[in-house]
C-alpha cells in the first residue's frame, strides 16, 4: 500500500511536470502582448515625428525619386501573378490589421507557390528560385498560424523573398516598391504595393502613411 | 474508494508500461561539419552561452536531464526538439541557404529581445541558461555582425 502511495505521488509529479509545461503557449502569448504593448507606445510617439517629417518638403524629393526609378527593365512575366497578388492580400491584411486576412493570404500564397510550374527554369535561376521558394514557403507558414505582430516580421522576409523574385523571373504587374524608416525595430523596412499611395503594412492604423515609394516596377 | 482504487491500480499499470517502451535519443557522437561552431569562426564565450540556451533542443545534441527518463515527459521533450530542429538546427546551420541563414539569424535575435527565447519552461529548470540583459546584447551584438557579413 505503501509503495502504491509512493508510485502515485511519482505519478501525480510526472503529470504535473507536464502540466506546467504545456502552459508554455499560455506565457508565450503572454509575453507576445506585453511585447506589442510597448511597441505600441514607442510607435506612436514615433508617429508624430514621422508625420512631421514627411510634410517638411520630403515628400518633394520622394516623388523625384520616383520618376528616375521606374524599372522599365523588369521582364514581363505573367507566371508570377498568382504569387504577387497573394503577397498583396497578405500586405492588405496588414494594412487593415487583420490576422486572420493576412493568413488568408499566406495560404493563398503556399498555393499559388504549389502550383507554380518551374519546369522551364534551368540552371543557376532554378538554385535561385529554390532558395527564394524555400524561404518564402516558410515565412508564408508561420503568417498562416501565427499572431499579427509576429506575421509582420515574417511579412519584412517575405518582402525581401518577393522583390527577389521579381528580380529573378519578371512581372506584368505594376508595382511600387515602398519603404518605411520605422519598421523592422527602427532598421527599416520594404515592401511591395499595388497602389501608389503610401498603406503602410509594418504598422497599420497605428502609422498609416509612413513610408515612401522607393522604386516603380513597370 | 473501491472505484478510485481500481483506477489508481489501472493508471499505476499504464505508468509503469510506458516507460518500456523506447524513445529515439537526440544525440550524436560527432559534431556535424555543418554546425554552427565549425562553419564561422564563434567566440568561446559566444559559443558557451548559445550551447548552454539554445543546443538542448535545437541541435542534434540534447544534454537530456533526469527527468526525461520517465514518460511521458520523454514524448513530450522529443516532440518538443523535433519541432524545435525543424525551425532552428544548430547542427544543420551550414547546410541551409545564405537567405535562410540570414532569417534565421536574424529570428534569433527578435526572439531573444522579446524574451521569446530561450523559452521560459525551458529556463525554469535550467538556470543556466537564463540570459541576462548584458549577456543578449552581446548576442545580439555578434549575430547581427555575422548576419551583415553574409
Amino acid at each position: 500500500m505503501r509503495t502504491l502511495k509512493l508510485r502515485l505521488g511519482i505519478l501525480t509529479i510526472a503529470i504535473l511536470a507536464l502540466t506546467a509545461m504545456s502552459c508554455k503557449d499560455n506565457k508565450k502569448e503572454h509575453n507576445n502582448e506585453d511585447g506589442h504593448h510597448t511597441e505600441m507606445v514607442v510607435d506612436n510617439e514615433n508617429n508624430s515625428d514621422m508625420n512631421h517629417d514627411n510634410s517638411d518638403g520630403h515628400h518633394e524629393e520622394s516623388s523625384e525619386k520616383v520618376d528616375r526609378n521606374v524599372e522599365t527593365s523588369t521582364l514581363k512575366n505573367a507566371a508570377t501573378t498568382p504569387i504577387i497578388d497573394a503577397y498583396i492580400q497578405i500586405k492588405n491584411g496588414l494594412v487593415a490589421d487583420s490576422k486572420e486576412n493576412a493568413a488568408q493570404g499566406g495560404e493563398a500564397l503556399l498555393t499559388a507557390f504549389t502550383s507554380f510550374d518551374m519546369s522551364k527554369l534551368s540552371g543557376e535561376i532554378h538554385r535561385e528560385y529554390m532558395e527564394i521558394y524555400e524561404s518564402a514557403k516558410e515565412q508564408a507558414e508561420h503568417i498562416v498560424k501565427s499572431p499579427i505582430d509576429h506575421q509582420r516580421e515574417h511579412f519584412e522576409v517575405l518582402s525581401t523573398d518577393i522583390i527577389d523574385l521579381i528580380a529573378l523571373l519578371g512581372t506584368e504587374k505594376t508595382l511600387y516598391q515602398d519603404f518605411c524608416p520605422m519598421a523592422n525595430r527602427g532598421k527599416g523596412a520594404i515592401w511591395l504595393s499595388e497602389t501608389k499611395e503610401i498603406k503602410n503594412p509594418y504598422f497599420g492604423s497605428k502609422m498609416m502613411k509612413c513610408g515612401e515609394v522607393q522604386k516603380q516596377i513597370n | 474508494m473501491k472505484i478510485g482504487k481500481k483506477v489508481a491500480i489501472i493508471l499505476l499499470v499504464v505508468f509503469l508500461g510506458i516507460q518500456f517502451v523506447p524513445t529515439k535519443r537526440n544525440q550524436s557522437d560527432n559534431i556535424s561539419a555543418s554546425d554552427i561552431m565549425i562553419v564561422y569562426k564563434v567566440p568561446e564565450q559566444i559559443e558557451n552561452k548559445i550551447k548552454v540556451s539554445c543546443y538542448d533542443c535545437h541541435s542534434n545534441n540534447t544534454q537530456y536531464p533526469w527527468y526525461n527518463k520517465i514518460q511521458p515527459v520523454a514524448w513530450f521533450l522529443e516532440g518538443h526538439i523535433k519541432k524545435a530542429k525543424e525551425e532552428l538546427n544548430f547542427s544543420e546551420f551550414g547546410d541551409y541557404s545564405k537567405r535562410r541563414q540570414k532569417n534565421k539569424l536574424k529570428s534569433i535575435i527578435n526572439q531573444i529581445r522579446d524574451n521569446e527565447m530561450p523559452l521560459s519552461s525551458y529556463t525554469f529548470m535550467h538556470k543556466d541558461a537564463v540570459l541576462s540583459e548584458s549577456e543578449k546584447s552581446e548576442l545580439e551584438n555578434w549575430i547581427s555582425n555575422l548576419r551583415d557579413s553574409l
